[in-house]
């Protein structure tokens, strides 16, 4: 007897493989920049509040969220001219080049290892070729749409797990950077869930024309950070 | 075309075991025989010992272009970097695969961690686990993941074992009782003393003895 359970399926599962952080992408070696703040004040638990969340409402939203969703959209119109356009336009708004390496980095091998275990999604191989020919960077946010498409992950999920995962990636910095314990963590990614919720909800189906970033302060940080000569973390 | 794969040893071991040093010695050895090599520094903390080998080995001896020491900071996580997620250091290795395909070995240094450090194989073909004397000679006999698994287990700074009552000859029984047929070598990375023999594993056993690929565009 077959039992069919209309509420779960597999891409469920997938979301929850995309959005555990033992997926490797390396993001746990990132800190946006907290690194370099943390070396000029000490910081609390709500700063550290307050940093990731001005970040997501003035930096990641409005720019990686978007793209992402716009990546998504390409590839259910299987547009491949879209999509790299999406990914010269994110790649071109990464104003600092440690975080514009960091980010191709991740998400050419994200590309790969989920490659590994899906075939027969041709928007995913041309994306993968257009890296390949110097075409396309594979930038995080852009290579994450992809990925989740392929996945059968909903446009609106694959926007939250993004969120998610720089929310975690950052409290995790903070966490080893000794600003916070582990509890506390916890609390922050809680009390930012609205935060999380509407970003995605503002960005997720907002036109790539419309794409924006505003926070001078964390790029300047995340400067001084490049200047670092002692670093534990490569943004 | 894709690239070549060019091939790598991983280098772990507990932190002030002597990794980079027993690299800037491996180094020279390697470029005598006329070996092209690029270093990945995984630092925890900073890139000292990335720039420290960088002044050593590139500006002062000239023996490799600066750009091919490269220091690569891992979050504090210095396993999670060349095991569970090697995403950052496979990066690099890509780059360099794709840049400078003149290369014959990358060497991988990872941050300094505990007996439990392995490679991913996805990461290195080769594992050369580091410990040094004065950790006791208790050492190969407790074991765990990097001593009993490494390609090769090399012990560090025996000129000094007299001096910490580490006792090498047990230390060399319990490597053999603990390894098997795998190889254990002794050095003092400082003067030099026994890297040849580790040199001379890395040219049979990952270069399978091949000659340097400048030698082969010569002929």
């Amino acid at each position: 007897m077959m039992y069919m359970n209309i509420e779960i399926g597999n891409e469920d599962v997938s979301l929850l493989q995309m959005s555990d952080s033992f997926f490797p992408t390396g993001l746990y070696a990132t800190s946006s920049g907290l690194e370099a703040l943390s070396k000029i004040k000490k910081l609390t638990k709500k700063d550290i509040f307050y940093y990731i969340s001005t970040y997501i409402k003035q930096v990641v939203g409005p720019t990686d969220c978007t793209a992402l969703g716009n990546a998504y959209e390409s590839c259910m119109k299987k547009d491949l001219s879209t999509l790299l356009n999406v990914d010269e336009s994110l790649y071109s708004m990464r104003l600092i080049e440690e975080t514009r390496s960091a980010s191709t980095r991740s998400g050419n091998q994200l590309l790969k290892c989920v490659s590994i275990f899906v075939k027969h999604k041709k928007m995913l191989r041309d994306y993968q070729n257009a890296i390949g020919n110097g075409n396309a960077t594979g930038i995080y946010p852009v290579s994450f749409g992809v990925v989740s498409w392929s996945l059968g992950i909903p446009k609106n999920k694959a926007g939250l797990i993004l969120l998610y995962g720089f929310t975690v990636s950052v409290v995790g910095a903070a966490l080893r950077l000794g600003i916070i314990q582990h509890f506390d963590g916890q609390k922050i990614i809680h009390e930012l869930r609205p935060v999380i919720l509407k970003s995605v909800l503002d960005n997720i189906d907002r036109p790539i024309s419309s794409m924006w970033q505003f926070a001078p302060g964390l790029d300047i940080l995340q400067m001084k950070h490049e200047a670092m000569s002692s670093k534990m973390f490569i943004t | 075309m894709a690239p070549l794969r060019i091939p790598r040893v991983g280098i772990g071991g507990p932190v002030g075991s002597g990794k980079t040093m027993l690299i800037e010695q491996i180094v020279p050895i390697l470029s005598a025989n006329g070996y092209k090599v690029s270093i990945i520094s995984n630092d925890v903390i900073s890139k000292e010992d990335a720039e420290r080998m960088r002044q050593n080995l590139a500006t002062d001896k000239g023996l490799l272009p600066e750009e091919l020491v490269i220091g690569v900071a891992t979050g504090g996580c210095p396993h999670t970097a060349v095991r569970e997620d090697p995403s950052i250091n496979l990066s690099v290795v890509e780059e360099l695969e794709l840049k400078y395909d003149f290369l014959d070995l990358i060497l991988i240094e990872s941050g300094g961690d505990n007996i439990t450090t392995t490679f991913s194989p996805a990461l290195a073909d080769y594992f050369i686990y580091i410990i040094d004397v004065t950790g006791g000679d208790k050492y190969p006999r407790k074991r765990g993941l990097g001593i009993e698994n490494c390609d090769l287990l090399v012990i560090n700074k025996i000129d000094i074992a007299p001096y910490v009552g580490a006792d090498l000859k047990i230390m060399e029984r319990d490597a053999k009782i603990v390894r098997r047929s795998k190889p254990t070598v002794f050095v003092n990375s400082k003067t030099g003393q026994g890297v040849d023999a580790v040199v001379s594993f890395i040219i049979t056993d990952v270069l399978f003895d091949t000659l340097p690929k400048a030698s082969k565009n010569i002929n």
